[in-house]
């Protein structure tokens, strides 16, 4: 049984200072010094060279400061090592606890025809474009094996809702399944609302599930993006939103928006479109550059800086509704809020190191094919199967999870110890997107001084500690939503 | 249009000077040949890029490097003990946080 160690343990031998592991940037003038789980401080960079130099008295306000960050220690000093240890296995607990997202491609039938879209077909062939039960049966199958206590099942399409008995069919299954094996275990729809019933409705009220659909701003700008015949897609998605917060709960929905070439000047009406409906939280994303974006030029219609003064005015915005008492979130900035601020992971599949590919979210297919991210399948839709696992019925779970196209990618992407990556005080907040390298570098790693991804994030991540630093109000509101 | 840098081999090494360059691959092409005094780099620019205004980067991003480098190498076993402390039940430190 364990106890409390004496006191003794935890004072420090000397009176003199020594370094903890950290890595610093240079951010206009000052330093930005973070330690192995992200803790950081932003330093004058006079401060910074009597760091380096360690000129600093070691009865100093700015030791205090660095110490109690775990940059530095007084030597023999045993508790910073300890409980810098703890924090990094608390980083790192969700490897122990992979896989808790599977994605159920149940039909890439979709009656939209969005021109950025990566996947979706137009076509009445059941036959062939919906996962027959036999697949969502190896599928469940396969959800089951993994250790994670919590287990996700995600309904994506094309349109889900085109193949509703067959989720209804999942759902009921994986509950049975679930009487033995006690996981928490959820469900989410993903769906365009247009084919929403109240016998839908009911189904998901029974069995919990919740909603989340897609909506990029006002009716004109939202069915611009999403043509569907009748040209209603914007009208359709709000009552369905309005009607599943009736018969769901206001919080069993959420949206996520897609960022167009025609979004990029209107950050502000799209965040107000949110509020209008009822929605408290939006996630400013840029478009991803798979599948059809790519083929039809969506994906180069904007580049990295285009986007970030689109999410700097949205933000801005936020903060400023924020600061008039209104309620509302940009998850993108809480993501990466919680990990500069907290030691708890999000796990946010895109910032996560190793990656979340198979072992943060992993996709069964219509055809039984199983890939390791949503956007790995938008690839293999393009022609390009380096992220295909395997097949539910050739594969065995270890054949998969041990896979060549598994591992290659989540060990050579590996953000600790690739170029530049290793040195970047930024790495703690970042991730490795092996997906995202691939499609536009052709490797997994990619080379980050000309990678958007590393552009965009830096970039992101400069502007929130600058607020941070600088702006009360937003600290405040960065504080709230890292605390969630 | 290129320039030559040159950085002494007592207070830089190749390593350091490489990552730098990386960092700058964006921007900068560089060669670098060494020797027992001395390394020696040459830059040309990328695109558009203005070699005058990157030349004075690329020399203070050497001399972070050099700082990593020495921070890395302080504070390498402390590194390593936490680590194992971290993933460890084994026994590698024991109870007092040694390693």
């Amino acid at each position: 049984m364990s106890r409390f160690r004496q006191l003794e343990d935890f004072q420090p031998e000397a009176a003199h200072w020594e370094l903890l592991p950290f890595r610093f940037e240079r951010l206009n003038g000052k330093v930005l010094v973070t330690n192995m789980v992200g803790e950081h401080l932003i330093l004058a960079a006079e401060e910074f060279d009597e760091v380096a130099e360690k000129r600093l008295p070691v009865d100093s306000a700015l030791v205090r400061s660095l110490r109690a960050k775990h940059l530095i220690r007084q030597a023999g000093d045993r508790s910073p090592a300890t409980l810098l240890a703890l924090k990094t296995r608390t980083r790192y607990r969700r490897l122990a606890e992979s896989t808790g997202l599977h994605i159920f491609v149940v039909s890439l039938r979709c009656e939209h025809s969005c021109p950025y879209c990566q996947v979706s077909r137009q076509s009445s062939d059941k036959e062939r474009y919906d996962m027959s039960p036999e697949m969502a049966e190896r599928g469940l199958e396969m959800a089951f094996r993994s250790p994670s206590s919590a287990i996700k099942i995600e309904f994506q399409g094309g349109e889900p809702l085109l193949n509703f008995g067959l989720v209804e069919e999942i759902v009921r299954r994986a509950e049975r399944r679930n009487r033995e094996e006690g996981r928490d275990l959820g469900f989410v729809i993903a769906t365009n609302l247009a084919l929403l019933t109240d016998e839908i409705l009911e189904f998901c009220a029974r069995h919990d599930i919740n909603i989340s659909t897609s909506l990029d701003g006002p009716a004109d700008l939202h069915n611009k993006n999403r043509p569907r015949p009748g040209r209603n897609s914007w009208e359709l998605a709000t009552d369905g939103i309005r009607r599943v917060r009736e018969a769901l709960g206001v919080d069993r929905i959420s949206a996520l928006m897609t960022t167009t070439k025609a979004s990029l000047d209107r950050a502000r009406e799209i965040v107000d479109c949110y509020l209008e409906l009822g929605l408290h939280g939006i996630f400013l994303r840029p478009l991803s550059p798979y599948g059809f974006a790519i083929k039809t030029k969506n994906y180069s219609a904007y580049d990295a800086e285009r986007w970030l003064d689109f999410y700097r005015e949205g933000l801005a915005y936020i903060l400023e509704l924020n600061r008039k008492g209104v309620m509302m979130t940009e998850y993108f900035s809480a993501v990466i809020l919680k990990k500069m601020l907290t030691n708890r992971e999000p796990g946010y599949v895109d910032l996560t190191s190793p990656a979340g590919i198979g072992i943060g979210a992993i996709v069964y297919n219509y055809d039984g094919s199983v890939y390791a991210s949503d956007e790995g399948r938008m690839l293999a839709e393009m022609g390009d199967e380096t992220f295909r696992l395997g097949h539910l019925a050739t594969d065995s779970y270890e054949e998969i999870m041990t896979s060549e196209a598994l591992l290659a990618p989540l060990e050579e992407s590996f953000a600790p110890s690739a170029p530049m990556c290793s040195d970047c005080a930024f790495e703690p907040f970042c991730g490795s997107d092996p997906v995202y390298h691939y499609a536009t570098s052709g490797d997994f790693l990619g080379r980050k001084p000309e990678s958007d991804f590393c552009r965009r994030n830096t970039a992101v991540f400069k502007h929130l500690l600058g607020l941070y630093e600088s702006d009360p109000s937003a600290r405040s509101t960065f504080l709230n939503w890292a605390g969630r | 249009m290129s320039a030559e840098l040159t950085f002494d081999t007592a207070s830089h090494t190749a390593d350091a000077i490489q990552r730098a360059a990386y960092r700058f691959c964006d921007r900068i092409s560089i060669e670098l040949v060494s020797d027992e005094a001395a390394h020696r780099c040459t830059l040309k620019p990328v695109g558009d890029a203005s070699l005058d205004a990157l030349i004075g980067d690329f020399r203070t991003e050497v001399l972070d490097q050099v700082l990593r480098e020495r921070i890395r190498a302080e504070t390498e076993p402390i590194r390593t003990m936490i680590l194992a402390q971290a993933f460890s039940k084994t026994g590698v430190v024991d109870s007092r946080g040694h390693a």
